[in-house]
């Protein structure tokens, strides 16, 4: 069936179902927009309601909502947890536009807000399952490493986010890989989320608003990959205003500056980051650069610059601007004349329009560019080398909110990508003429998807999200195409008790070609074409939420199960750097994943946080294939973030108005690694260079010591001063008890230290990070 | 007693780790002294050793080759030799030669051998060798080689850079033409004074970038005036590549928590190990 033809059937099919939007009784829709007052920052989950009613709508990602009521004088209250209620009476006598403002309650109110993502009960009646949202007012809160607030690192103390290691960022979700994550930053993908080898994510806390991490039941607008949706959204200005707000840490500072545009009109906020291990490596350099023995110390720096602009053209219309800028840089120059360069590093910018057509009936429309690109480049003499691998992406994308009335909310979509992969760029050539090679790969695809779906609500008790996605990838003369049905529902127990269930299915067109199982800035993107065919996954999830204790704790108990095909590895020794053939160079196999995940959070009160375990197995198997044995002799066998058991327990106290103290303990079991089970003896040619070669014939068989760890932090706000009415100094410790955690375990000779001559062999295992206190000074005016 | 003796001889060898796990030896007493690294006991699954063959064919050499036994890696460092393995060459022209238990060291290359041929090969491009190992316990480890064209060294260029007379060093350039009718395989090794030291500077290359041209594979600079070098460019079969890859990918991943553990893929069938046809071109060459 042709990709076409299939579309067409998909846009028919879905049509049928289509509710009736007559309504008998005379009813007008009050729409708008919630916003935080002094600010164009929206509030996505914020509730508008009309209690005498029983009704209510929730804000959507751009902060609108839409709430159908019959005609006459209403109550309405709009809250959101952080903000102070407001409470507005309005007679509505046709379709009206009100746009609700909610101050900040942060500092006035005695207690610590944990998640934005609206009160527990609306968690308890959504139909989305399997969604965890954090602000980035949040993740400040909470202690970090280095004291660098990483809102990525701190979604991993959810269940079911397993981070790649010690202090890395990446996310591993309910037995996905790092890849398998649509990481969005205002609509517009991100290729290469991390600084610093995935130390740190290349999200600026201060640029940041809100993260929503989607585990499961995938709403039917995101595709593309297979394991969750990490969509990121910019903070949008001051519209008031023109303020300077920053931080000054262990390792990088931050400098943010926003404002009005024309007061009433729009916004802008531009914010920067950046590291300074470098300037600290230069001055060691110059001291030690008469010593002959001397190494100079590369520099190493990472520097990120968001911005983001609003304008409204009018009352219905509203652009928006965003963008990133982000590299890492590390640079070595020897005085021999051999210089050395290697940089990576993104580049995003979305462009979204929002139009209202009427009170029913909203579009938006992105228009997007994302890159990411390496380069290594050397000199010496007269010899000149560059390497090079980049991706970039064209997107424009249109989706389409329409309420017909209370029982349905209807989402309608289209996107279309263009890739261009150029999956490995190599010059070498020298002054003379004499040697002179390249290469240069480069790979067109076309992606897009349509897409529509609807949240049917046909009695309090029953709730339905049901939606169909068809998307499509081309590369060359190959095509491929497929259809993702979504669905997920809720059914209310008892008032205080909800059960959910969820089924998604997901293709990944574009795959990550690494063979290192962690993040590096040297992986490339590679299509599907050839035998590369797409990922496909497909998952149920299924779960009961109960509200305690008078609603202020909800208790989450989910289990899930996902089975994958077409996953991908490599064949051993695989030539995965300008290789005009690394289709040939794959391997292919099925992964699955299942497990359960329990978290009980209370949201509101001095004393806030969470308790979150997961019980949880991933598999895979590459069976023999391609002249090889497979992966692991074609067994099955668990991957590096297979993890049994993980806790965490997140706490937020607020001592005083001004000191709030927090907590973070984590608890998992040992990291899956491959150790060699032999060696043997290899002398080469010659026999002055006998090695110990370590035989590896199964791969992840034993599993690091459990991991924990403790980190405390106290947020401090400091009295206001004519200069600088707003700043706090933040302390953390990380690791308090200083646990030596397993980063990995390598295998050592024991010489006697007379005869020089190896005596034994043992096991040696290396940590990464002792105890680390740090303070971070952040202030704003 | 030979076995003993053997035994002392590959015992006494400094055995090299992998230069990455080298450096993290280094960095290792750093993290040490942070408390960072330790030593722990780890419970690995049984390890069933296999034979190992190292077997170098040369033209006008009487072969040699190293028989042993791989071991769980934590087992002491003495290596196992077994002494009940028949190797048997199997000739171009279709005859036999048996190669006897004879453990010793090879005073050319310093490298310890434990079976010898009867007489020196005399080896042409194209031909293929074949290797037959049985022990009494019926393994049987069997491999085949082919012997490739020579490919000649053009030139071997240096340059010493501008510093002070002191600080004087040069880089070293060597340059040869890729044929371009098949896919090629090299392996060049820079000697300081002698080959059977450890070399200075080595690459395992192949020609899918620059097919059919010329090939400049260039050091740093790291000679100093008067050096004698051994430059040598072996041209390999894609198995024994291969095998050198594998070899140096697993001993990489030993100590890197990037690295994916990677299989040996031996040229041989039935053990691990490599049985190919050594052909190569030397320069010698003094940097003044």
């Amino acid at each position: 069936m042709t990709l076409r033809f299939l579309l067409l059937g998909f846009f028919i099919g879905f049509c049928t179902l289509l509710p009736p939007a007559a309504q008998a009784q005379v009813r007008h829709t009050l729409s708008g927009l919630v916003r935080a007052t002094g600010t164009a920052e929206t509030l996505p989950g914020a509730t508008v309601a009309v209690p005498a009613l029983g009704l209510g709508a929730t804000a959507d990602a751009q902060g609108a909502y839409s709430l159908t009521l019959p005609a006459g004088r209403h109550q309405v209250v709009v809250s959101f947890i952080g903000y102070q209620t407001q409470t507005r009476e309005l007679n509505l006598t046709r379709d009206q536009r009100q746009n609700f403002q909610l101050a900040d309650a942060g500092n006035q109110l005695g207690e610590v807000v944990v998640q934005g993502s609206g009160t527990l009960e609306q968690k308890l009646q959504t139909t989305q399952m399997s969604v965890e949202r954090l602000t980035a007012k949040e993740a400040k809160l909470l202690p970090a490493l280095f004291g660098e607030v990483d809102i990525l690192k701190t979604l991993q103390l959810k269940p079911g986010v397993q981070n790649g290691g010690e202090g890395t960022s990446g996310l591993f979700v309910r037995g996905g890989s790092a890849d398998q994550n649509l990481v969005l930053l205002d609509d517009a993908l991100v290729y290469n989320p991390s600084h610093l080898f995935g130390l740190f994510s290349v999200f600026n806390p201060d640029a940041v608003q809100s993260v929503d991490l989607y585990k499961g039941g995938f709403p039917a607008q995101y595709g593309g990959r297979l394991s969750s949706v990490v969509d990121v959204k910019l903070r949008p200005g001051n519209p008031e205003k023109f303020t300077t707000s920053g931080g000054i840490g262990l390792i990088s500072s931050r400098l943010t500056v926003e404002g009005p545009i024309k007061k009433g009109k729009g916004a802008f906020l531009v914010s920067g980051r950046r590291t300074y291990f470098d300037i600290f490596t230069r001055q060691i350099n110059k001291l030690t650069e008469d010593d002959p023995d001397s190494n100079p110390i590369p520099d190493y720096y990472f520097y990120d610059l968001n911005a983001k602009a609003n304008y409204k053209l009018g009352d219905r219309d509203e652009l928006f601007l965003s963008g990133y800028l982000g590299n890492d840089v590390f640079g070595f120059n020897s005085p021999n004349g051999f210089n050395f360069d290697f940089s990576w590093g993104n580049k995003v910018a979305a462009l979204r329009w929002s139009h209202q057509f009427n009170q029913r009936l909203f579009l938006n429309t992105t228009t997007s560019y994302t890159g990411y690109k390496y380069s290594i480049s050397n000199r010496l003499d007269q010899f000149a080398f560059n390497l090079s691998s980049d991706i970039r992406d064209f997107t424009l994308r249109s989706d389409l909110d329409y309420r017909p009335n209370d029982r349905h909310t209807l989402r309608f979509g289209a996107t279309a990508t263009a890739h261009r992969f150029g999956t490995g760029r190599l010059r070498a050539g020298s002054e003379d003429g004499r040697l002179n090679l390249g290469s240069d790969i480069t790979y067109d695809g076309q992606e897009a998807a349509l897409y529509a779906s609807d949240i049917y609500k046909p009695s309090d008790k029953w709730q339905f999200e049901y939606g169909l996605r068809a998307s499509g990838f081309r590369s060359g003369q190959d095509q491929y195409g497929g259809l993702e049905p979504r669905a997920a529902a809720r059914y209310s127990l008892t008032p205080n008790v909800s059960l959910k269930g969820s089924y998604a299915l997901m293709y990944q067109y574009v795959h990550l070609v690494t063979n290192s199982g962690a993040s590096l800035p040297t992986d490339i993107w590679y299509p599907s074409r050839q035998s590369v065919l797409p990922q496909r996954s497909q998952q149920v999830a299924a779960g009961v939420s109960w509200l305690l204790g008078d609603g202020r704790y909800l208790l989450t108990n989910e289990v899930y199960y996902k089975w994958a095909q077409r996953q991908i590895d490599f064949k051993d020794g695989a030539q995965l750097f300008v290789n005009p053939d690394l289709d040939s160079e794959f391997l292919f196999g099925k992964g699955w994943a299942y497990g359960d995940e329990i978290y009980l959070e209370k949201k509101q009160g001095r004393t806030t946080g969470w308790i979150g375990y997961t019980l949880s197995w991933t598999k895979r198997r590459f069976p023999p294939q391609r002249g090889t044995s497979g992966i692991n002799n074609g067994d099955t066998f668990f991957p590096t973030y297979d993890r049994r058991h993980n806790l965490t327990v997140v706490a937020l106290h607020s001592l005083s108005d001004r000191v709030k103290l927090t907590g973070s303990f984590v608890y998992s079991s040992g990291q899956a690694t491959t150790l060699p089970l032999g060696r043997f003896l290899f002398q080469d040619v010659y026999g002055a260079d006998a090695a110990a070669v370590p035989i590896y014939p199964q791969r992840n068989t034993y599993r690091l010591a459990p991991y924990h760890r403790l980190d405390v932090g106290v947020v401090w706000q400091l009295r206001p001063n004519r200069w600088i009415p707003e700043s706090d100094l933040t302390f953390s410790v990380y690791n308090t008890y200083s646990r030596r955690n397993p980063y990995f375990v390598y295998f050592d000779q024991v010489k006697d230290p007379e005869t020089d001559q190896v005596t034994s062999f043992r096991a040696r295992q290396v940590s990464l990070f002792p105890i680390i206190p740090s303070v971070t000074y952040n202030f704003k005016f | 007693m030979r076995i003993p003796l053997i035994s002392r001889i590959l015992d006494t060898w400094p055995v090299r780790l992998s230069g990455r796990a080298a450096r993290l030896a280094a960095a290792g007493t750093l993290l040490a002294g942070c408390g960072l690294q330790q030593d722990i006991d780890v419970v690995l699954p049984a390890y069933p050793p296999q034979l190992v063959v190292e077997a170098y064919l040369e033209d006008g050499q009487v072969p040699r080759l190293t028989v042993t036994e791989s071991v769980e890696y934590l087992a002491t460092p003495t290596p196992q030799v077994p002494t009940d393995v028949t190797a048997t060459l199997l000739l171009p022209d279709g005859q036999r030669q048996t190669l006897r238990f004879a453990p010793g060291l090879d005073a050319r290359t310093g490298k310890a051998y434990t079976h010898l041929g009867t007489q020196a090969l005399t080896i042409r491009a194209g031909e293929t060798f074949g290797l037959d190992l049985t022990d009494s316990q019926g393994r049987r480890v069997t491999g085949t080689a082919t012997a490739p064209q020579p490919v000649p060294i053009d030139t071997v260029e240096w340059k010493f850079n501008d510093r002070p007379e002191e600080q004087r060093e040069a880089y070293l350039l060597t340059r040869f033409r890729d044929p371009a009718a098949t896919t090629d395989y090299y392996r060049l090794q820079i000697h300081r004074d002698s080959i059977s030291r450890e070399p200075e500077v080595e690459y395992t290359v192949e020609d899918r970038l620059n097919n059919g041209s010329e090939f400049s594979l260039g050091t740093s600079y790291r000679f100093d005036p008067n050096d004698t070098l051994l430059v040598t460019l072996y041209h390999l079969d894609r198995a024994y590549f291969q095998f050198l890859q594998s070899v140096e990918d697993a001993r990489n991943a030993n100590g890197n928590p990037f690295g994916q553990p990677a299989g040996i893929r031996s040229t041989v069938t039935g053990g691990l190990g490599v049985f190919t046809v050594l052909v190569y071109d030397r320069r010698r060459v003094i940097v003044r």
